[in-house]
């Protein structure tokens, strides 16, 4: 049997170790733009200069050896022929498959904004080549603008205080992590960030992109007529997943990326994805599940996903720790609202309704939280457990398997 | 593999299991806990190195990994990034971080630091006066 996965990400690391983990026998054959093994979630841990390039590895030593896995790096595909079963790449080469996971990811997306694209100092954060390249040029620029408040903006200031350079951020919506956290929970990062020369500006946009006769971005104009000062823009506005090599090849896409249903399978026979590609629920343990998933199904093991809930993050930045589930407000009146405060920086909220919890957010103390993840994503309902919302733990679900594991329903 | 059983009737939530987590691993915290329920019964909550462990999944730095030879679920504090994402998948709350520094995050390890042959040896188990906890093959 020969395998080949395309990119080598949570997605496709995990599908092609899952693969030999079921064949010892195949050919596996990874093929990737990265040349190696990173964790994208920790790269502004290197660009602080508090991990080293081993460290990004979240795989074990040896891995591509260890798991016989033949890589080509710095190439990607750029065609697949669904009748022929061929991924042709950008050396030139073609390489046959039997069964193929799709796992290439996502990129940067650039807004339309004139001179945006054309620009040297404006770059994405993404991957280990953008970080290198930021480190690089926040060497020598004195005014750095992050375009987008959400965690991959906030990873990549964490990642940039430590260069004490001029740092700002740009946001549309009125504050910090919109997606994940209420107002309140944002304002501990936003006086955070603040403290450390941080300047933010909330419910502007960027109106138009100063640039020099090289197109090289020199001042920004918000949309409130502002302008600031910038010779390198960061973009985190989102992402778009990377399918372009697909048109015409009978793989079906839609404007989020990739379809594949709930085993991993596109509507090509043996051709299945995984991960970001697909553009929904874009987030770490989605594309791990994704990945071992498809790669059990390719190798005939039926499996299937059942784990949709993705409206779930954590982060630490400035040593302070935060968990959303769900939503962060209240959708209308009929929802209520708990919320625990102490003035050791401890904020919890929780929101429901008729007995099930919609949405939460612990900032501080998170311990033993992932009960919370169950509680929603199941949709359980509490009303029996006569207990402060905020002290339910497993007890009252407690169930034990044959094999002595936790389990919820039975 | 051999995981801990828990005999939830046996239980009387002195919490002898919790003090010996703390001390096996001469830590502030325990990695195992005893909570009560809405009827008030007792409820030993410890690490089950699950089949399918959704710490592991989740955990972006290989900081959580499951041994394929032991079956353990194990827990590299130099790869973590205590990023708190195992916190949140833990689906029967297992997991939290120390208390001081918010930084390593309180994960059972069977107290295999406790013998020579990398053998499970965990001292919940030995000090459990209720032999409401017992180490068994699965």
């Amino acid at each position: 049997m020969k395998y080949v996965v395309l990119g080598a990400s949570a997605s496709g690391i995990n599908g092609a170790q899952e693969l030999r983990n079921l064949d010892k026998e195949a050919e596996i054959t990874l093929i990737s733009k990265d040349d190696k093994i990173y964790s994208r979630c920790i790269l502004h841990h290197y660009m602080e200069g508090i991990r080293d390039v081993k460290k990004l590895e979240f795989v074990e030593d040896d891995f591509i050896n260890k798991n016989n896995i033949k890589w080509i790096k710095n190439a990607e595909a750029s065609k697949v022929d669904v009748q022929s079963k061929e991924v042709i790449i950008s050396t030139g080469e073609t390489v046959e498959f039997d069964k193929l996971l799709i796992a290439t990811g996502a990129n940067t997306f650039f807004p339309p904004i004139p001179n945006l694209k054309a620009a040297p100092n404006a770059i994405g954060f993404r991957n280990f080549d953008d970080c290198e390249k930021i480190m690089e040029m926040s060497k020598t620029c004195e005014n750095i603008v992050v375009m987008g408040a959400g965690l991959v903006g906030i990873d990549v200031i964490s990642g940039l205080i430590h260069t004490g350079k001029n740092i700002a951020l740009v946001e549309m919506k009125d504050h910090m992590l919109s997606i994940q956290l209420d107002k309140k929970a944002a304002l501990a990062y936003e006086k955070g960030f603040e403290s450390k020369g941080v300047k933010q500006y909330y419910e502007k946009g960027i109106k138009e992109l100063i640039v020099d006769e090289k197109g090289k971005i020199t001042e920004i104009s918000l949309t409130n007529g502002e302008k600031i000062p910038c010779d390198l823009l960061i973009v985190a506005a989102g992402v778009r997943s990377n399918v372009s090599f697909l048109e015409g090849s009978g793989i079906e896409i839609d404007k989020f990326g990739l379809l594949i249903d709930a085993f991993g399978k596109t509507n090509c026979e043996d051709i299945y994805g995984a991960g970001d590609v697909t553009g929904r629920n874009p987030i770490w343990p989605t594309a791990v599940k994704e990945g071992i998933i498809a790669a059990n199904n390719m190798a005939g093991i039926k499996s299937e996903m059942t784990d949709f809930f993705a409206s779930k993050s954590t982060m630490n930045f400035l040593g302070i720790p935060t968990l959303s589930l769900g939503i962060n407000e209240p959708v209308d009146e009929t929802y209520m609202v708990e919320i625990e405060n102490d003035d050791r920086g401890n904020y919890k909220k929780i929101i429901h309704r008729d007995g099930k919890i919609y949405g939460a957010i612990l900032q501080g103390d998170l311990s033993y939280a992932g009960v919370l993840t169950q509680l929603i994503r199941r949709q359980i309902n509490i009303s029996k457990v006569k207990k402060p919302i905020f002290k339910i733990d497993y007890s009252d679900f407690f169930n034990i398997k044959e094999n002595f594991e936790f389990v919820y329903e039975r | 593999m051999r995981r801990i059983k828990i005999d939830r009737s046996k239980c009387i939530g002195c919490l002898t299991c919790v003090t010996a987590c703390v001390v096996s691993h001469e830590s502030c915290d325990s990695r195992n806990r005893v909570t009560i329920d809405s009827k008030t019964k007792a409820a030993p909550i410890f690490c089950r190195h699950c089949d399918k462990p959704e710490c592991v999944y989740t955990c972006m730095t290989g900081a959580m990994s499951k041994n394929k030879e032991t079956g353990y679920v194990e827990y590299n504090k130099e790869r973590c990034a205590s990023c708190y994402m195992c916190i949140m998948a833990c689906p029967y709350g297992v997991l939290k971080s120390d208390r001081i520094e918010y930084k390593e995050i309180m994960k059972c390890n069977m107290c295999v630091h406790r013998t020579e042959d990398n053998k499970p040896k965990p001292m919940c188990v030995e000090k459990c006066p209720m032999s409401a906890i017992t180490l068994e093959e699965v």
